[in-house]
């Protein structure tokens, strides 16, 4: 490898320092800066980020639609960044499905193996079996302006899946569903990935989405990568402020240091009591310094006063079925919502009573600064 | 208060415009076919005894001796053949240049499309003749590109570029172009740039991808374009009277000789006729084409 990087010929896709920049000077615009990303062969990736943070960008750069301005791109250890879309093994299941109109089903599915100059048979034969793979059969003959969004959906995953790319890449596929289409179709696309093992690079704006059909996750925003991991770890580890923000809800908790271990921290919390609060790599605040500590509403457990970590004061409870809200204000002001599960017929707590609570192990986070 | 879809209301509202229709597009058509079954008069003008001599001349000719002597009339076929042949030629030419023009304005940045498209109605500002003078100027003897090269010293001697087919061709082609562009850029500003993206993804090339997914998205625009020159080319006057001169006679020009010169009417008429049926029946062969399955014809 040029650049001496120790990416090897499993990565799907190794991407080392890629900036985007549209035009130049004064009104130059970053669409992407310092991108370092390694997606491995087979996975399920996603993409994710709030719209314009450059998701899309990444994606069209790595189906070769745009060139980068600074860094490289290598699919399965092939440096691509100057290539065209047409001579790389990755293929783009487009937004609006971009099928093409002029074309019936079975045309748009066989596209990608006529362009490349397979022979008849064998374009008819992996037609069929695209189609039998989304379940299209009695279709094939049907032009895309005859199929309903979810049809459309299943005709573009074929069609790009039928030249058997390397990766496959999905630019936001489900957001013109309805919800109950858009479920059907994620466990599609689950079972589409483990049947052809194709690497799969997801981009989302839905962090249920990612969460429920990723191996990995990348989260995004202003064109930069704050956080890759697994579901897990980008619910329950979130390192960055903005990570924690935008996947799921989460109460933010400013509190002084009072200890540092390796990778933990002593944390004075509102009422005074000390817990353990994870740090992030490679952080080490000093003790008395103030850190930011996050902590999932299902993370608390509503206790009777008195007992448990912090006690506050209720503000408001909202019922929503299977779980009730309850914000409180803590003893020294800060707010707090903790999710309660109705696993009975409980009553919520009234505004002004005075509750408990009670956090599991290991819960708390320490964000970087 | 009266109902909208009311019968008569309809038929008053759209009298005025069929009045003009029918007196002003059928009327003279009538006129024409009715003459074309008549007798030429002396003077010009028609003699009022049925006869189809004028369409049996249109094709043949009799010997001046001997009347029973039916031949081929070289002269006209020679100039219908030349009018198909120059305007079908025009209708390729435009459509070959009017392609990269059309792609270039449609994929400029939206308020600069307006400029372009501006500029390539330019033309349309200047009376036909003179712009035809002024491609006279362009490609006679002494002209200005005649003149050049034989200064720059390409050439010997002046090429004969006026009074040919070539010269015909190179006007219409010239003045017809924007009939083409601008419906070609109607078709490609609706087309959506995202299937050219997927035409790259699964592996086209530039010119796979032009032939099977550009060309057949942007065909309405084509076969617009295409109708809207090959037809006031088959007809056209002014340009070859200027520009092909005596020699390279079109059928209009053919039409306005019997009507002044010639001064046989009803011969001018079934030309006319004839135009009209070409005309027709290019049209209907055309559109029965254009309106075909394009994937189902190459499999």
């Amino acid at each position: 490898m040029k650049d001496g990087s120790d990416g090897t010929a499993t990565d799907a896709i190794e991407i080392v320092g890629l900036d985007k920049v549209y035009g130049q000077g004064a009104g130059a615009f970053r669409a992407l800066t310092g991108i370092d990303l390694t997606i491995r062969s087979g996975e399920f990736f996603t993409l994710l980020g709030p719209s314009g943070c450059g998701k899309t960008t990444l994606l069209r750069v790595i189906a070769g639609f745009e060139n980068p301005t600074e860094g490289s791109v290598r699919i399965s250890g092939e440096e691509v960044a100057h290539l065209g879309p047409n001579k790389r093994q990755v293929n783009t299941v487009f937004q609006n499905y971009a099928l093409f109109p002029h074309m019936t089903v079975a045309q748009n599915i066989g596209f990608g193996l006529r362009m490349l100059g397979r022979s008849r048979t064998e374009v008819a034969a992996t037609t069929a079996e695209m189609l039998r793979l989304v379940r299209m059969e009695e279709l094939a003959q049907r032009r895309p302006a005859e199929l309903s969004g979810g049809q459309q959906q299943r005709v573009a995953l074929a069609r790009a899946l039928a030249p058997h790319p390397r990766v496959l890449l999905l630019d936001e596929p489900l957001s013109a569903l309805d919800l109950k289409l858009r479920k059907e179709m994620q466990g599609e696309l689950k079972r589409l990935q483990a049947e052809t093992g194709i690497t799969f690079v997801f981009v989302t704006h839905d962090q249920e989405e990612a969460l429920t059909m990723s191996d990995r996750i990348a989260v995004m925003s202003a064109g930069r990568i704050l956080q890759r991991g697994t579901p897990h770890e980008i619910y329950h580890a979130p390192t960055e402020r903005f990570v924690a923000d935008f996947i799921g809800d989460t109460n933010f908790l400013t509190v002084p240091v009072v200890s540092v271990e390796a990778g933990a921290a002593q944390v004075e919390l509102p009422g005074g009591r000390t817990a353990p609060a994870r740090l992030p790599e490679g952080a080490r605040p000093a003790p008395g310094a103030k850190v930011t500590v996050v902590i999932r509403p299902e993370q608390a457990r509503l206790v009777p006063p008195g007992e448990g970590e912090m006690q506050g004061e209720v503000t408001s409870s909202v019922f929503f079925g299977t779980d009730t809200h309850v914000h409180a204000r803590l003893t020294d002001g800060q707010d707090f919502v903790l999710r309660r599960q109705n696993a009975g017929e409980l009553a919520d707590p009234s505004p002004g009573d005075r509750i408990g609570l009670a956090l599991g192990d290991g819960v708390l986070r320490v964000l970087k600064d | 208060m009266r109902r909208r879809g009311g019968t008569l209301w309809n038929w008053l509202l759209s009298a005025p415009a069929l009045l003009v229709l029918v007196l002003a597009a059928s009327g003279p058509l009538v006129i024409v076919l009715v003459y074309s079954f008549l007798s030429p008069g002396n003077m010009g003008g028609v003699a009022w005894e049925p006869s189809t001599d004028a369409w049996f001349r249109l094709f043949f000719k009799r010997d001046i001796f001997d009347p029973e002597v039916v031949t081929w009339n070289e002269a006209h076929l020679v100039v219908f053949w030349r009018s198909v042949s120059l305007s079908l030629q025009t209708t390729a030419i435009c459509a070959i240049l009017g392609f990269p023009t059309a792609w270039f304005i449609a994929t400029r940045a939206p308020h600069r499309r307006a400029l372009w498209l501006f500029l390539i109605t330019i033309p349309f500002w200047t009376n036909l003749l003179v712009r035809t003078f002024a491609i006279q100027e362009l490609i006679r003897n002494t002209g200005t590109i005649n003149s050049l090269l034989l200064r720059l010293g390409v050439i010997g001697e002046p090429i004969q570029m006026m009074y040919t087919d070539f010269a015909v061709l190179v006007g219409m082609a010239y003045v017809f172009l924007p009939l083409m562009v601008l419906p070609l850029y109607a078709a490609m500003d609706k087309l959506d740039m995202r299937l050219v993206e997927a035409g790259y993804d699964l592996y086209g090339g530039r010119l796979q991808v032009l032939r099977h997914v550009i060309f057949p998205l942007v065909k309405p625009g084509f076969v617009a374009g295409s109708i809207l020159v090959f037809i006031p080319a088959i007809g056209a006057y002014v340009t070859p009277r200027v520009l092909g001169g005596g020699r390279t006679m079109m059928l209009g020009n053919l039409i306005e000789l019997q009507f002044g010169q010639g001064r046989n009417w009803p011969l001018g008429s079934a030309m006319a006729m004839l135009l009209l049926i070409v005309v027709v029946a290019a049209l209907v062969l055309y559109l029965r084409w254009a309106n075909a399955e394009p994937e189902q014809r190459n499999g």
